[in-house]
């Protein structure tokens, strides 16, 4: 194997000068008037420089978006977990999933990658977006395990940059779909009794902790599950977000989501990294500066 | 004038503002004619967009820009631009443009009540921006033109308003260069990019060479019926007692409408082409439960292959000691 194709040794650099002037004598001309479907994609050029490297080509520009209506009086004062809420926001995710896949198959894409997720919580209603890119193996022929009807049927849906898919795929993994778990629940209250009582204590609040350990773990368990259910052995990049409700500071909101993810490969191929020591590393280097006095000398560059 | 002639005796001061009646410059301010006539170039670009600029071949000539500022009108009911437009009101929907009617299911039942409710593309609205972004970017490559620039690169575009006088403002910025050694495009028509410096090395090295910046806005109004208000107010309005989670498909619609009208309408632009770094943007007012206008704008730079497709070997995995 040369070193070109294992890609340790130097990338043969192109002519760019050459290549521009290409480019610019081939704009020289007036293109004849064309009836095809251009591709639309929102990767970087370096998402798409790495995509095409590991097989893959973009197809189309894909979003997906719902709105699910969240009942008036689910955001009062209660006790527990907010389930209507819940189940709000993973009737949003699942049909904005549904109507990306829809649109990803329109164009005989075998998934999405790089999926934007935008989940805003209104008093009222839930609104999820999706945005990503349909991507298909280059020649049509798929190779996530699962056979070219398979994946044209249920696309898989990734939150996983083009890199960060490339690098899976190189590690005998696929993403399957998006995995997603939410929970609301009310902050909980203490009796005016415990209030008083505990004022001049330095006391964990047994109850908060418990509510919030409760809703953490309930939002995870349901990602979980809907990795489960989508093929997925596991789930990687997981981002959790937790807060209040702007509208209703009682009320803190837990989510987790990611990309649930299968071996395709016998075992897991472990992409041996190679060890870089850029030499443009920082460099601690004497400064006047830490000569004067303490509190003119703290602040040391680097 | 001719580009590096002396000003003549007499010309205005470099701060006038006045506009020339004709010449190399065209429309164009006349202190932007005398900017562009100077012995010198100016470039947006950073340092190593620069460098990479000159490595790639292209001469930085000037910094170029163009504007338009619009006004919007008013676009309600019984408009000079709309008509009498409106569910309500009834009247003829624009020809080829995106409608969908949403009917009560509850009959008649009072004035007040919402009876039928409509998603509806705004073409007057998408007209409107589409005249002002291209206007200013027609403007920005005229003064590239003057230069006899063979194209535009990392262009920045801004749509804002312009002090709180509902008005809006597109502006373009870019730097213009020359290919050493190349020949003008077909037409004169300078070619654009929002990419510079490394990006636009890498696409040009991957054989994608860059046509124009493209730029839709697809914009809905949502004229909420009675099922889409009660849900977006978070109640049924006594209708009944499924009170559970509900898609609000009017909304949901309308939402999926706008993103899909704007690629259509950028689409359009790309003649078989194709769009890399597309950059997707939704603004939503929302004027009462339901009601709302959903503005969509997608944007991003038209390429088109000017060599067989030449993939790079899958660079191998590092890990940086630091």
């Amino acid at each position: 194997m040369s070193a070109a194709e294992t890609g340790l040794g130097p990338t043969p650099l192109q002519d760019v000068r050459a290549e521009m002037l290409k480019g610019a004598q081939s704009l020289a001309v007036a293109a004849p008037p064309s009836q095809e479907r251009g591709i639309t994609s929102d990767l970087s050029v370096d998402e798409a420089l790495l995509l095409h490297a590991a097989g893959w080509e973009p197809l189309d520009l894909v979003t997906g978006v719902a709105v699910v209506s969240v009942p008036v009086g689910v955001w009062n004062w209660g006790r527990g977990s907010i389930s209507m809420a819940s189940d709000a926001h993973d009737a949003a995710v699942d049909q904005a999933s549904r109507l990306l896949r829809g649109e990803c198959s329109k164009v005989h894409g075998h998934g999405v990658v790089g999926v934007r997720v935008e989940v805003t919580v209104n008093p009222h209603h839930i609104d999820v977006e999706l945005v990503g890119t349909a991507v298909r193996p280059m020649g049509g022929k798929d190779s996530t395990g699962r056979g070219t009807d398979a994946a044209l049927a249920m696309p898989f849906v990734s939150d996983l940059s083009a890199r960060d898919f490339t690098l899976l795929q190189r590690a005998g993994w696929v993403p399957v779909g998006l995995a997603f778990g939410a929970s609301f629940v009310y902050a909980p209250r203490r009796t005016a009794g415990t209030a008083i009582k505990q004022k001049s204590q330095n006391v964990e609040l047994t109850n908060y902790t418990e509510a919030m350990y409760s809703a953490r773990e309930s939002a995870m368990e349901k990602m979980q599950r809907s990795a489960l259910e989508a093929g997925g052995q596991g789930v990687v990049e997981v981002k959790v977000t937790e807060g209040p409700m702007r509208f209703a500071r009682h009320a803190i909101g837990f989510t987790a989501w990611g990309t649930a993810v299968s071996l395709v490969a016998e075992t897991h191929q472990f992409v041996e990294p190679q060890v870089v020591l850029p030499l443009d590393d920082a460099v601690v280097t004497f400064d006047a500066e830490s000569l004067r006095s303490s509190s003119q000398g703290k602040r040391r560059k680097r | 004038m001719a580009i590096g002639d002396e000003p003549a005796a007499g010309s205005p001061p470099p701060d006038a503002v006045t506009t020339t009646a004709g010449g190399p410059g065209g429309d164009l301010p006349e202190a932007a004619v005398r900017r562009l006539e100077a012995d010198s170039f100016s470039s947006g670009l950073s340092v190593p967009d620069f460098a990479a600029c000159l490595d790639l071949g292209l001469q930085p000539v000037a910094l170029v820009q163009g504007f338009c500022v619009m006004q919007w009108g008013w676009y309600g009911p019984n408009s000079g631009t709309m008509g009498g437009m409106s569910p309500y009101i009834g009247g003829q929907q624009t020809p080829g443009a995106y409608s969908e009617t949403y009917r009560c299911p509850h009959g008649f039942v009072s004035n007040e009540h919402r009876s039928w409710g409509q998603n509806l593309e705004q073409p007057w609205v998408e007209d409107a921006w589409a005249h002002g972004y291209h206007t200013a970017y027609g403007r920005m490559l005229e003064e590239a033109g003057t230069l006899g620039a063979h194209g535009v690169i990392g262009v920045l575009d801004r749509v804002s308003s312009v002090a709180d006088s509902g008005t809006t403002e597109f502006h373009f910025l870019g730097t213009a260069v020359t290919v050493d050694g190349g020949p003008p495009p077909a037409g004169g028509v300078p070619w654009s990019t929002y990419l510079a410096g490394q990006r636009l090395t890498k696409s040009i090295e991957a054989g994608f060479m860059p046509i124009a910046v493209v730029a839709a806005l697809a914009s809905v109004r949502v004229w909420a019926y009675c099922m889409t208000e009660y849900y977006m107010e978070g109640s049924m309005g006594g209708w009944g007692n499924n009170m559970g989670p509900a898609l609000v498909e009017q909304v949901s619609k309308a939402h999926m409408a706008s993103r899909q009208l704007a690629r259509k309408h950028v689409r359009a632009q790309l003649a078989g082409d194709e769009l890399h770094g597309a950059m997707i943007d939704v603004v939503t007012r929302e004027l009462s439960a339901g009601d709302e206008v959903i503005d969509c704008t997608l944007r991003g730079n038209r390429v088109r292959r000017f060599k067989d497709w030449d993939p790079i070997v899958l660079p191998r995995p590092t890990v940086r000691l630091s």
